[in-house]
C-alpha cells in the first residue's frame, strides 16, 4: 500500500454524506443496496478516477454494483473506509476493496442494529412515548431532537472517521471494539426493556368472586406478589411465541391479542 | 378533502425520508403533525405513543420487509381522530401498515428491474450519470404511500364516525384493553433480538424490579444500567482472554 497524501478531500466526503441519503431508495430485492452505494459513492470514484481511462471508469462502477447490503448508519464508516482502500490499492489489488465491503457489511449490520435499532431508538421512543402519554409536545420534538443528533452524528463522523482511520479500524482492535459495543448496547437495552414491561404493558384483572363474606379480588393477590407480575408473564409467554414462530407471525400475534383482550373483556376478566 | 390531501403528502414526506434522512420513520414522530391536520394534537400524541411502543422492535432486518408504520400511524391517526377514539385509531393502524408492507415489497421487488439500467450506465463510464437512477424510485417510493394514505383517510373519515358508533361498547373497550397489551409484542420482537444468552434475562428482570419498586422511568433506569454494562463487558472480555493468554495484571491479587 502507497503512502501518497490524501487525494480525497474533506469537501468529497462531505459530498458523500449528502448522497447518503439516498442510497435506500434503490433498496431492491436482487441486489440490495448496491446501486445506493454506488450512487453515494460517486463523488470518491470522480476524485480517484479523475485522469484514469474509460474502462477503468466502467471497471470502477460495476466493481461497487456488486450485492450489498448493510445498515444504514454502519455504511457511512464502511463507504469512509472503502474511500480509503480505493485510494491506497492500485487497480489490480482492488479485489481488496469488494473483499472489505462484504467482510463488514454482515457484522456491522449487527452492531449498527444492536446499537441504533435495538437500544438508542427504544430508549429515546419510550422516553417521548412517555412525555406523549402525559399529553406533552416536548415528547415527539425530544425524541426528534436526540434521535437525530445520534443518527445524524454516527452519518457524518462514519465517513470521515471510516477514512482517516480506514484499515487501522479493522486490522486492529475494530473487531474487538465492535464485539464490546454489541455486548454494552445488549446490557443497556435490556434493562430498559425491563423498565418498559413495567411502564408500558397494563393488564389489569376485574375479576373477582365471593366467597362466604370474603370477595377475592383476584388483582390485588397478584400485586401483592409483585406489582405488574401479570404484565412480565404476558409479555414473557408473547416473548417464547414470537421465539418459537421465529417472529414471523407478530402481526397475527397482534390480532390474536386484540380477538382475546374483547371476549376477556366482554366476560369481565379484563378491564 | 384539504386534510386527506395534506395528510397524503405528509405520508408522502415521511416515505421519502424512511428511505433517505432517516429523520422521522417512528409513529411518534409522524402522528402529531397528522393531529394538527386533523386539529386534534392531544389525541394523535396518545395514539402516536401507543404505536411507537407497539412497534418498538420492529423494523426492516436484513431482507425482510416489516409492517409499514408510516402508513400505518397516518392513517390510523387520522381515522382514529375522526372517530374520536384512540384505540380505533390503533386497532385501525394494523391491517393498513400490513396491507401497505405489501405495497412496499411489491415496489422492492419490481425495482430489481434498475439494476441492468445501473449496469448499463457503468458502461458509459460517465459517473454524473448515476444519480439519475434514482429519480424516478422516488416519485414512486412518494407515491406508495401517499395515494393509498388519501384514499383511506379521504373515504373513511367520513363513515368511521358511524361505523364506531354502531358497534358496541365491550368491542371499543376490549380494544381499548389490547391497545394497553400489544405494546408487549413489540417489546418481545426486541428481547428476541437481544436475548441470545439465558443469562441475560438477570438484565431484564433487573430493569422491571428497579421500574416496579422503585417506580424509575427509563432514563435513571438507562443511566444505572451503564455500570452494569461496563462490568459485564469486561467479564465477557476477561473470561474470552484468560484462556488466551496470562497478563501482567495477574499479580494484582
Amino acid at each position: 500500500m502507497k503512502t501518497v497524501e490524501n487525494k480525497i478531500t474533506k469537501k468529497d466526503l462531505d459530498r458523500v454524506f449528502w448522497r447518503l441519503h439516498i442510497l435506500q431508495i434503490t433498496n431492491n430485492f436482487e441486489s440490495m443496496q448496491a446501486i445506493g452505494f454506488l450512487s453515494t459513492f460517486v463523488p470518491v470514484l470522480e476524485r480517484l478516477y479523475a485522469d484514469a481511462p474509460k474502462e477503468q471508469k466502467v471497471e470502477a462502477m460495476k466493481r461497487h454494483l456488486q450485492f450489498y447490503n448493510s445498515h444504514l448508519n454502519s455504511n457511512a464508516l464502511i463507504i469512509g473506509i472503502a474511500a480509503a482502500v480505493e485510494e491506497t490499492t492500485d487497480e489490480e489489488e482492488k479485489d481488496t476493496v469488494t473483499a472489505i465491503k462484504t467482510g463488514l457489511m454482515g457484522p456491522l449490520a449487527g452492531v449498527g442494529d444492536s446499537v441504533l435499532k435495538f437500544t438508542v431508538l427504544p430508549i429515546f421512543g419510550s422516553i417521548g412515548a412517555s412525555l406523549a402519554f402525559a399529553g406533552s409536545l416536548m415528547g415527539p420534538i425530544l425524541m426528534f431532537v436526540l434521535y437525530n443528533i445520534i443518527s445524524m452524528g454516527t452519518k457524518y463522523y462514519g465517513i470521515h472517521y471510516g477514512y482517516s482511520k480506514g484499515m487501522e479500524l479493522i486490522s486492529k482492535s475494530g473487531n474487538n471494539v465492535l464485539t464490546r459495543l454489541y455486548n454494552f448496547s445488549n446490557v443497556v437495552g435490556l434493562m430498559v426493556i425491563g423498565a418498559l414491561i413495567a411502564s408500558i404493558v397494563k393488564v389489569n384483572t376485574v375479576f373477582q368472586f365471593t366467597v362466604g363474606e370474603n370477595e377475592i379480588v383476584f388483582q390485588e393477590l397478584f400485586d401483592k406478589v409483585m406489582p405488574g407480575l401479570l404484565s412480565l408473564l404476558l409479555t414473557t409467554l408473547i416473548y417464547f411465541i414470537l421465539r418459537k414462530t421465529n417472529g414471523k407471525h407478530a402481526s397475527k400475534l397482534i390480532f390474536g391479542i386484540m380477538v382475546l383482550a374483547v371476549i376477556l373483556t366482554y366476560f369481565g376478566v379484563l378491564g | 378533502m384539504t386534510q386527506a390531501l395534506l395528510i397524503a403528502l405528509w405520508a408522502g414526506i415521511a416515505a421519502l425520508d424512511d428511505l433517505g434522512t432517516q429523520m422521522l420513520r417512528r409513529p411518534l414522530l409522524i402522528a402529531p403533525v397528522v393531529g394538527i391536520i386533523m386539529g386534534n394534537l392531544e389525541m394523535s400524541l396518545l395514539i402516536g405513543a401507543t404505536l411507537e411502543v407497539m412497534w418498538m422492535g420492529v423494523g426492516n432486518v436484513g431482507a425482510y420487509s416489516a409492517p409499514d408504520m408510516i402508513s400505518g400511524t397516518a392513517i390510523g391517526t387520522a381515522l382514529g381522530i375522526a372517530s374520536g377514539q384512540v384505540a380505533t385509531g390503533v386497532a385501525l393502524a394494523v391491517p393498513t401498515s400490513l396491507l401497505a408492507q405489501q405495497l412496499l415489497i411489491v415496489y422492492r421487488a419490481s425495482i430489481v428491474s434498475l439494476n441492468p439500467i445501473a449496469h448499463r450506465i457503468a458502461d458509459t463510464g460517465d459517473f454524473s450519470k448515476v444519480i439519475r437512477i434514482n429519480y424516478i424510485p422516488m416519485i414512486f417510493v412518494f407515491a406508495v404511500r401517499a395515494v393509498p394514505t388519501f384514499l383511506a383517510v379521504y373515504f373513511g373519515a367520513g363513515i368511521i364516525d358511524d361505523v364506531v358508533a354502531a358497534l358496541p361498547t365491550f368491542l371499543i373497550d376490549g380494544l381499548g384493553v389490547a391497545s394497553k397489551i400489544i405494546p408487549a409484542v413489540g417489546i418481545g420482537i426486541l428481547m428476541m433480538q437481544m436475548i441470545h444468552e439465558h443469562i441475560l434475562w438477570v438484565f431484564v428482570l433487573a430493569g422491571f424490579t428497579l421500574s416496579v419498586y422503585l417506580g424509575l422511568s427509563v432514563l435513571p433506569v438507562t443511566l444505572i444500567s451503564l455500570p452494569l454494562a461496563y462490568l459485564y463487558d469486561l467479564a465477557v472480555l476477561k473470561g474470552n482472554q484468560s484462556h488466551v493468554d496470562i497478563n501482567e495484571e495477574d499479580y494484582d491479587l
